[in-house]
């Protein structure tokens, strides 16, 4: 057991986080929002110079070979900054092509990502899968891909897909085969973000983040644009939306522990009848709360993280992290925000609310709580009965407490209504 | 960073379990209480077997009767203890007193009274509260008036857990008027028969065992002074951070939930087994997530506690926040599943669970024991956040202006 991350971990967190307190403060994070493109061209340089986008890829394609826990510290001090730009998008198509792309896709295009010089989108959600629950399930794809000669045709509209509207390449989930057919039916495309009959169009959310409308409308892809096998493209997918669901929660983790330092400063600074508020009892409720929330999630959230990391099956862990620190960021910010008052609720400057609405962009990306929930229970429900003891059975413990003559002398006398003190 | 234990530390955690498993009778603890003869002698027959076998005082050294084991193993022992549902008998003395004779006591004082209990022979009850010293455990009014060689006791310690003859009282006296109320407390290991000592049995909702103690004039030799007099109080501060049983609180939690899902499975309402029901799923898998978040945090505590001489003492410890929150959180959801008959005690055919979800929902209405959850978050406040406090040195005079604001 250790909870401590190592020297290298510890490093890259301090010096990530450093980077963004010069690099991201409150003011890139507004502009951004009201900027069309929703990010910094200037901040995604330095971001794809420190190396964030190739840290979990291979050396050879221009990675620096961290793992998915080194992946999660990273994500953590973005969540901190609420730094905006296509990261995660770019880092889970870039795990993707790593794991589902062909020789020839992992040379030519791994180096790219790695480098900034290729934004991609993951085009999963669509509007039923959203609203039915099984956004992070193949039944929820019914976007279509047809075959036509060496060609596929894309139909379909595709919802709340982050940076599509930027992207240069939209990794599309596409259906290729109807479920009843067998398999999962699902294969993935890397589309050309310009290709003819491709339509993105940011949508205005809670968080200003811009997730995308985007419509496939006869757009086609050259056969090269496959990402991994026919009909078979949800295995590799889905091992990445495990790691993405982890990482949007070290987001949320990194998150809620700016809540609690902003909730903690303020307690302590903000005077009224003579004295600083942190004084009070309901006050330190709240920031005790703050804590609460995010202490939780963050361990669920690491040890989904480093069981991933070290490749071992984390369905569960990741579940119980999702479907907790969703719910936990959400209440953690709120406490929060009860601390700060009117100082956390102006539209147009603090840092607070720029957490709590970005958070439930993060909440319900790559799984509901209720989904996970349910993948939870019925894991459980393959639980074993325990194991039972096996000495012979002594008979005297089903007695009820009442009858049961107890053994010590002024209990005895007790019960016999006599007093010995 | 590693959420796993060494295959050396899964052996012994199966070692444990089997023994445990060959040892316990097919329906132990079934019922709850363990006041009758019978009960007591097992336990007491058990807890002595345990300790023989090494597993009752493991994390000590081995010139003391213990194993002589690392934190974690320890951790892992207690996890096992409470997922097979025992409670030592011994259990306070093992955990609060001995460490205050090993860290305070003399030589002698360790010589004389632990290889005893560590043979698992002596029960210890932990005496500091009062009627007017619970939270505020400074303000012990039971004094100790040195007279010679001697301490004359006189005063009332109530909500003793207990149900077991003690041997000894690890207690608090007050033995000095004249200094901040903290420092003049002294602590003691007191023979617990000794003349002037009563008992007044405290039946309590939850059905712990609980106990009024009553002292008249009782001569204790200064042989049972431990450590510095008037030093008492810090001493007993110390011992605190070795309450470390954390594990075996989550380790019961979550036998409890496994029994339950078992009950989930096979019991019916509505042609339906209980799992089917989409609200109970949820509840259910709502537990789970907690078990694992009282699990995670409970081993955080464990092995920082290992660590702490390169880490420096825990700024917070939300364990015991978990232990109540979530007591709470699975007995009332338990309970709401049951439904009415939910409440039938134990001992009838409609009896549900042979009444172990009735019992903890008793149990769980107030979980103030060792700390109320005020006293914790107070010390998550203070000391973890830094958030500011009322100076104690004011008390006095808040507490009389409040008493003039009644009138």
């Amino acid at each position: 057991m250790d909870y401590l991350l190592d020297r290298k971990q510890e490093g890259l967190q301090k010096k990530t986080r450093t980077f963004l307190e010069k690099a991201c403060p409150e003011s890139v994070v507004r502009e951004a929002r009201e900027d069309e493109d929703g990010y910094s061209p200037k901040l995604w340089k330095k971001i794809a110079k420190r190396g964030w986008l190739g840290l979990a890829l291979p050396e050879q394609y221009g990675g620096s070979g961290g793992s998915l826990l080194d992946l999660a510290v990273l994500n953590e001090e973005i969540g901190r900054a609420v730094c905006p730009g296509p990261h995660l998008s770019t880092m889970l198509s870039g795990l993707i092509l790593l794991d589902a792309g062909n020789a020839s896709q992992k040379k030519t295009l791994l180096p790219q990502i790695a480098a900034g010089e290729l934004i991609a989108a993951l085009a999963l959600t669509e509007p039923q899968s959203a609203w039915n629950g099984n956004s992070v399930e193949p039944a929820g794809i019914t976007v279509k891909a047809v075959p036509e000669g060496n060609k596929y045709v894309i139909n379909g509209t595709k919802l709340l897909v982050y940076d599509a509207h930027i992207a240069d390449a939209i990794l599309c989930v596409a259906r290729t085969k109807a479920r009843s057919k067998g398999g999962d039916g699902i294969t993935l495309f890397l589309v050309d973000a310009k290709s003819p009959g491709l339509k993105c169009k940011p949508l205005k959310t809670t968080a200003y983040d811009k997730p995308c409308e985007v419509v496939f409308k006869k757009v086609q892809v050259p056969k090269s644009s496959i990402v991994g096998k026919v009909d078979q493209g949800w295995a590799p997918l889905a091992k990445v939306l495990q790691i993405g669901a982890v990482l949007t929660c070290a987001q949320m983790v990194g998150s809620s522990q700016k809540a609690l330092e902003l909730a903690v400063d303020h307690a302590k600074t903000r005077m009224q009848f003579d004295m600083p508020i942190g004084v009070h009892q309901y006050v330190q409720g709240h920031c005790i709360d703050v804590l609460w929330y995010s202490e939780t999630s963050r361990w669920l959230t690491y040890q989904a993280a480093w069981k991933l990391s070290e490749g071992l099956p984390a369905e569960m862990e990741v579940a119980m992290a999702k479907a907790w620190t969703n719910k936990a960021h959400e209440k953690a910010c709120w406490h929060a925000h009860q601390v700060l008052a009117g100082v956390g609720y102006t539209a147009q400057k603090g840092a607070m609310s720029l957490y709590s609405m970005k958070g439930l962009s993060l909440q319900n990306y790559l799984g509901e709580t209720d989904y996970y929930l349910e993948k939870i229970a019925k894991e459980m429900e393959k639980w074993p009965a325990p194991e039972q003891p096996h000495g012979k059975p002594l008979g005297f413990w089903g007695t009820p407490i009442e009858e049961q003559t107890p053994a010590w002398e002024p209990w005895r006398q007790m019960r016999e209504g006599k007093k010995t003190w | 960073m590693e959420f796993r234990f060494t295959k050396e530390q899964e052996k012994l955690r199966k070692k444990i379990r089997n023994f445990f498993l060959k040892e316990l009778p097919e329906d132990f603890g079934r019922s709850g209480g363990d006041m009758n003869e019978q009960a007591q002698a097992f336990m007491r027959g058990f807890q002595e077997k345990t300790a023989a076998a090494g597993y009752l005082t493991s994390g000590w050294e081995k010139k003391y009767g213990g194993m002589g084991l690392g934190h974690i193993e320890q951790g892992i022992v207690d996890e096992e203890v409470g997922y097979a549902g025992i409670g030592w008998p011994s259990n306070l003395g093992l955990h609060l007193a001995a460490p205050a004779v090993f860290l305070f006591g003399t030589e002698e004082q360790k010589k004389k009274f632990i290889p005893a209990l560590a043979r698992g022979e002596q029960i210890w009850f932990e005496a500091f509260t009062e009627p007017q010293a619970g939270s505020d455990e400074a303000n012990q009014q039971t004094r100790a008036v040195q007279e010679g060689d001697y301490f004359v006791l006189n005063g009332q310690k109530t909500f003793i857990s207990g149900g077991y003859k003690p041997d000894f009282l690890y207690t608090l006296a007050r033995t000095s008027d004249s200094v901040p109320k903290h420092r003049g407390i002294s602590l003691f290991l007191i023979p617990a028969d000794l003349p002037g000592i009563s008992y007044r049995p405290l039946p309590t909702i939850g059905g712990g065992v609980q106990n009024d103690i009553f002292f008249s004039d009782v001569k204790v030799h200064k042989e049972y002074l431990l450590g510095e007099l008037n030093r008492g109080f810090y001493h007993a501060m110390a011992t605190f951070e070795f309450e470390r049983t954390g594990t075996a609180n989550s380790g019961r939690a979550k036998r409890a939930l496994e029994e339950f899902v078992q009950f989930c499975q096979e019991e019916k309402r509505n042609g339906k087994p209980l799992f089917a029901d989409p609200a109970v799923r949820k509840s259910l898998a709502e537990m789970a997530i907690e078990i694992e978040i009282w699990r995670l945090i409970c081993w955080k505590a464990v092995w920082w506690f290992g660590n702490r001489n390169k880490l420096g003492p825990m700024h917070y410890d939300l364990s015991g926040m978990c232990a109540k929150r979530f007591n709470t959180s699975h007995a009332e959801r338990m309970s709401e599943i049951l439904g009415a008959l939910g409440q039938i005690r134990q001992g009838s055919k409609w009896t549900k669970l042979r009444g172990a979800v009735e019992r903890r929902w008793r149990a769980a209405r107030s979980l103030h024991a060792g700390g109320t959850i005020e006293i914790y978050k107070y010390a998550i406040a203070r000391r973890g956040l830094s958030l500011p406090r009322i100076p104690a040195k004011l008390n006095v005079q808040i507490g009389r202006a409040l008493q003039e604001q009644k009138k």
